[in-house]
């Protein structure tokens, strides 16, 4: 009987454990998902940034059309995603009389991407980011230089807006970073998380 | 009346000097704020595409068996012009030489244990070392090694799309090193222009022979000055381990059939895999056209 009373105890036990990871899991690993349901199977986000910038030190980069298109899913019920297509065109320095952006195009795609949770907040993490950038102008320091931008960045997932904003707030807050000249910039964006294909005018949440 | 005309002479001449500095002052380029580093650029000669102008600040030579740290800052600047060669899938950049001819400025660097080479051990006392160096690094007995040009400026190249990128050769450049001392004679040197040491400096991660192994440089942090117009890289690196040096020659004047041998014999093996050059340093750059128009702008 009292063997029994022991067995029980120690199911009990594996068990509160077991739930315990779970808990822990599921706050550490958001997922995507559609009018609060879990994401099944895969997701297209496509969109145009709101508003980004690139700034290497002295240099601000802006393009008026920063599209993108991102497919998502859930993977042992952690959202993953790819960034499967950055045009980027329209260009523009701060210094526009000294430097213009000759190409910009985004390389080694596609790039991976993931969900982690960072105190309470909800990020997407980028990794595996290339974009080579050539700067022309017989004026500027940079004409004829090819400047790529590389590294992963973190942007903080809204749920209310439905947006994903970049900053230096959130690449400090998941400790990541874009290089260029081998020195770390600047890059600033919110980008809308709309679906396109089979959840489309449906919330997207990360939870 | 005779006493009014010297007075109206003096008062010509006075003139004259005043105006002649006026006229100097402005054939002289007035380059401002961060530009006025490229005073050396030859920014009016149509060829110049940008102008440089690095300062190696520390690093180290090691030749053979030899290592000179780099204490005193060496410069090189000047200009370069439009792409020559293609290798290495990166464009080549041939160097025009500074205005004032000295495209890479001669810096002596002590070499540490002189002639003899005696080096004091790490653990010895402070007294033992400042005697070794009065005794073995002094006027007499000690060497001091300067860089030079071994041929022309035109025989230099740069990629800078290696140097920011970080691969292959961002500066090839072809030198010689002077070793000085009243023993070697002026005519003491490891390489020539007929067979100089030839540096393919890289931002990147070298690939030499054993037993060197992979070393890797920085292109350093990217700064954009005077609205974009100047890139400056500071902590910019700049390291080559796989060149090769000729043996030592010309040292000891008549007698250097004598000293050669005794100066390879302290110099090691100088095959490639042996040497390493490790420049870090400040470097900036500037289109040509725009020093030029900075200077046009402030006569």
């Amino acid at each position: 009987m009292r063997r029994k009373a022991t067995t029980l105890g120690a199911a009990f036990a594996a068990l509160a454990v077991t739930c315990a990871m779970f808990a822990t899991t599921a706050s550490a690993a958001p997922a995507w998902k559609f009018e609060g349901k879990s994401l099944e199977g895969t997701e297209v986000i496509l969109g145009a940034a709101i508003d980004s910038s690139l700034t290497i030190p002295g240099l601000t980069t802006k393009c008026a059309n920063f599209l993108y298109k991102v497919t998502i899913k859930n993977e042992a019920g952690t959202g993953k995603g790819e960034v499967t297509e950055v045009p980027l065109y329209n260009c523009t320095t701060d210094q526009p009389e000294v430097c213009t952006v000759s190409s910009i195009a985004a390389e080694k795609l596609p790039w991976p991407a993931k969900l982690a949770t960072v105190s309470t907040s909800n990020y997407i993490v980028i990794e595996g980011i290339k974009v080579a950038i050539k700067y022309a102008g017989i004026e500027c320091a940079l004409g004829g230089i090819t400047v790529n931008v590389t590294g992963t960045a973190g942007g903080i997932v809204d749920n209310a807006t439905e947006t994903a904003t970049f900053n230096s707030t959130t690449f400090g807050a998941t400790k990541t970073e874009l290089k260029a000249l081998a020195t770390k910039i600047q890059w600033t964006g919110i980008f809308p998380t709309e679906a396109f294909q089979w959840h489309r005018e449906q919330a997207l949440s990360v939870s | 009346m005779h006493k009014h005309r010297r007075r109206a002479a003096c008062l010509a001449l006075l003139i004259a000097a005043l105006a002649a500095l006026a006229l100097s002052a402005s054939a002289q380029a007035k380059l401002t704020g961060e530009f006025t580093k490229f005073a050396q650029c030859p920014y009016k000669n149509e060829k110049a595409l940008k102008c440089v102008y690095s300062v190696t600040e520390s690093g180290e030579v090691v030749l053979g068996s030899k290592k000179v740290p780099i204490e005193k800052p060496v410069t090189l600047q000047g200009a370069y012009g439009t792409p020559v060669e293609e290798k290495e899938e990166a464009e080549f950049y041939p160097f025009i030489a500074a205005t004032n001819g000295i495209t890479l400025s001669k810096a002596p660097q002590n070499v540490p244990g002189g002639l003899l080479g005696i080096i004091p051990e790490a653990s010895q006392p402070a007294l033992v070392k400042a005697l070794i160096k009065f005794f073995f690094e002094n006027s007499l007995t000690g060497v001091n090694s300067t860089l030079e040009l071994a041929k022309a400026a035109s025989d230099i190249r740069v990629s800078e799309n290696n140097l920011a990128g970080e691969i292959g050769t961002a500066l090839q450049m072809p030198v010689k090193v002077h070793l000085e001392n009243p023993f070697l004679g002026k005519n003491c040197f490891v390489g020539s222009s007929s067979s100089p040491i030839t540096w393919k400096l890289t931002t990147g991660t070298t690939k030499p022979p054993a037993p060197n192994t992979p070393i890797t440089g920085s292109g350093g942090e990217g700064e954009l000055l005077e609205s974009a117009k100047i890139l400056k890289l500071n902590n910019n690196k700049l390291v080559d381990n796989a060149w090769s040096a000729p043996k030592a020659a010309g040292c000891g004047g008549i007698i250097s059939f004598l000293v050669d041998p005794i100066i390879n014999a302290q110099l090691g093996t100088t095959t490639a895999g042996h040497n390493t050059a490790i420049l870090k340093g400040t470097l900036y750059q500037a289109s040509a056209f725009t020093v030029n128009k900075n200077d046009v702008e402030h006569p």
